[in-house]
């Protein structure tokens, strides 16, 4: 399941659909919205273009780290305090190219699909900067 | 020809979205979104510099197809074109 939606995410549902012939290893990856003295978080997306974006992260991380299954879930509109933000499950035969695949998927989700987050505080807000840069100019990672 | 213009995150705030507009064929896409941003002072400085280059940050599709901000000045717009303008992503 490659989606972007705004309800909630069935994580055990996925980890249950994870589970197929072979598999010995799935790791969950569960982003969630901090407590940075912040009162919600608004989400949005351009949404015709990072869900292609999504489904081809998926299919290299699939042929690259020999996955067996793969969702991933990211939540737009506005969520509250320790709501969960993007879903990741991916299972494999094996705990190294689970941890890998996923890891795999989260930096690429934060390097180029076309989603954004504004913080909502009691004085306003204030859009999350991006990790990478995209134009003409050389991005820094924050690390 | 018509063309739609879509602006995200601290953009859109400051410009709108889905901003559809009739231009002349042959037209810039570095004038289109200049035509667009300049009616909002704030929204024309958070994407153009002072030179009226792109800043760096940003960041261009034509449908759907990112475009390097270095190489926008050559590109023409076409009609039903759809250009998407927007600040770095931060998802996850």
């Amino acid at each position: 399941m490659i989606a972007i939606q705004t309800g909630d995410v069935d994580i055990g549902a996925l980890i249950n659909g994870a589970k197929q012939h072979g598999t010995g290893a799935i790791v969950v990856f569960d982003g969630i919205v901090r407590d940075d003295d912040i009162r919600e978080m608004e989400l949005e997306a351009y949404e015709e273009v990072a869900v292609p974006e999504l489904e081809k992260i998926a299919t290299e991380a699939k042929k690259t780290y020999n996955l067996l299954s793969i969702d991933i879930v990211h939540r737009i509109g506005r969520l509250a305090v320790g709501e969960n933000i993007l879903v990741i499950v991916v299972s494999a035969g094996h705990r190294e190219e689970a941890y890998e695949g996923s890891r795999f998927i989260i930096e690429g989700i934060k390097a180029g699909v076309p989603i954004w987050k504004k913080e909502l505080t009691k004085d306003g807000g204030r859009w999350v900067p991006g990790e990478h840069q995209h134009g003409r100019g050389t991005g820094k990672k924050r690390e | 020809m018509t063309v739609r213009i879509r602006f995200f995150a601290r953009f859109r705030e400051l410009l709108g979205t889905d901003i559809v507009v009739d231009v002349p064929k042959n037209k810039g896409l570095p004038e289109l979104v200049k035509d667009i941003a300049g009616k909002n002072k704030e929204g024309y400085d958070a994407i153009f510099d002072e030179t009226g280059a792109f800043h760096e940050f940003v960041i261009l599709m034509q449908n759907g197809k990112r475009i390097e901000t270095a190489d926008a000045a050559k590109i023409k717009v076409s009609d039903g074109d759809e250009i998407a303008v927007f600040p770095p992503v931060a998802g996850g």
